[in-house]
C-alpha cells in the first residue's frame, strides 16, 4: 500500500538538508534516541497519570476537571520534544523507516491516539457528570492501550523483524 | 564470565521484557514527575503536595518493583558486556543514590504537612529528583550506544 511512496522516500534520503550529516554523525543517533526516550517519560508518564485518573484508579484526590488542564502544558512540552527528536531520527534515515512495518503501524496508532485525545478533551469539557461516565473511562483505557502499543512498536523498530531494506536507485 | 542464557532459546522474550521495563519506567516516572512538579509549585497545585504524593505512591512503588524485576534478566542476558561497561556502572551508582534519596529526603519533604518546609526547599528537592531520575533513564538508553569506556575516568 505504501509502495507508491517509495520514490518520495528515496528522494528524501538523498535531499533532506542535513540528513546525510545527521546519519553519518558519530553520536547523533544515540543522543536523539536518548532525548526521545527522556521526552517520552515526561509526555507518556503524565498522559498515563491523567488516563489512570479518567479510568478511576489513580490520583483520585484530584478532580478530572483539574488534572487534565493542569498537566496539559507539561504533556505538551514532552510532546514537542518527542516530535522534534522523532522527526530528526526519521530525517536522518527516511528509507530505513520506510521499510519498517512496525514504523507504519506506530504512525497509524498515533493518529488513533490523537483522535482519542480529542474525544477525551471533548468529554472533559462537558458537564461534571460526564467525567465519571463510561465513555470517559473507556477513552482513558483506550489511551493507555494505544500509547503502550506505540511505545512497544517504537522499541520493535530497532529489531530487524518485518523489515525490508530499500536503496536509493 | 559467560552471559547467562536467561531467556532460553526464545528470541521474543528479550524484547518483551524490554517493553515491560519501558512501560514500568513510564509509570514510575509519571508517578514521580506529578509529585516533583507539585514540589516545584506546578501541575496539581490545587492539592497539597502530600495529597498528590499519597495518590502517586502506589504507582511509584509498583513501577519500581516491575522495573527491578524486568531489569535483572535484562542485565543477566548480557552480563559480560554490562560488567565491562562504565556507562552501566554510572547508571547503577546514580540509581542507588536516587532510590535512597527518593525514599528518605524526598519522601519526608513530599509527605510533610503544608508549611513544614519552605518553598525553596521543596523546589530544590523536586528539581534534584527530576534531574537524577531523568539522568538514570538517559544513561540506561546510552549503555549499549556510546563507547563502553566513556565514563571510565569516573568508575574505572
Amino acid at each position: 500500500m505504501t509502495e507508491a511512496l517509495l520514490p518520495a522516500f528515496q528522494w528524501m534520503e538523498v535531499n533532506l538538508p542535513g540528513g546525510t550529516w545527521l546519519r553519518e554523525s558519530t553520536f547523533g543517533f544515540s543522543f536523539l534516541l536518548t532525548a526521545h526516550v527522556v521526552a517520552m517519560c515526561l509526555f507518556f508518564g503524565l498522559i498515563l497519570m491523567m488516563d489512570l485518573r479518567l479510568v478511576g484508579i489513580a490520583n483520585l484526590r484530584t478532580r478530572v476537571s483539574e488534572i487534565s488542564p493542569r498537566l496539559l502544558p507539561w504533556q505538551m512540552i514532552g510532546f514537542v520534544l518527542m516530535t522534534v527528536t522523532g522527526v530528526a531520527l526519521f530525517w536522518a534515515q527516511p528509507l530505513r523507516y520506510f521499510g519498517k512495518t512496525f514504523f507504519w503501524w506506530k504512525m497509524g496508532l498515533m493518529i488513533l491516539a490523537g483522535v482519542n485525545a480529542l474525544i477525551i478533551h471533548l468529554i472533559t469539557h462537558k458537564s461534571e457528570a460526564a467525567w465519571d461516565s463510561k465513555a470517559a473511562k473507556f477513552a482513558g483505557a483506550a489511551s493507555i492501550v494505544l500509547w503502550v502499543a506505540i511505545l512497544a512498536l517504537g522499541r520493535l523498530v530497532a529489531y530487524d523483524w518485518m523489515t525490508t531494506e530499500y536503496f536509493v536507485e | 564470565m559467560e552471559s547467562l542464557a536467561v531467556y532460553g532459546p526464545s528470541i521474543y522474550l528479550g524484547p518483551a521484557v524490554n517493553i515491560v521495563h519501558l512501560t514500568a519506567m513510564v509509570t514510575f516516572l509519571g508517578a514521580l514527575l506529578i509529585v516533583d512538579l507539585r514540589l516545584l509549585g506546578a501541575g496539581l497545585t490545587q492539592q497539597p503536595t502530600a495529597a498528590v504524593a499519597r495518590d502517586a505512591q502506589p504507582w511509584l512503588l509498583a513501577g519500581l518493583v516491575v522495573l527491578v524485576l524486568t531489569g535483572i534478566p535484562a542485565v543477566m542476558a548480557t552480563a559480560t558486556l554490562q560488567y565491562a561497561n562504565s556507562v552501566f556502572w554510572v547508571k547503577m551508582y546514580l540509581l542507588s543514590v536516587a532510590v535512597i534519596y527518593t525514599f528518605t529526603v524526598r519522601r519526608k519533604v513530599a509527605f510533610a504537612e503544608e508549611g513544614r518546609f519552605g518553598s525553596s526547599t521543596m523546589k530544590a528537592v523536586g528539581l534534584l529528583s527530576i534531574v537524577m531520575w531523568l539522568s538514570v533513564a538517559a544513561l540506561a538508553r546510552l549503555i549499549m550506544m556510546i563507547p563502553a569506556n566513556t565514563f571510565e575516568f569516573l568508575v574505572g
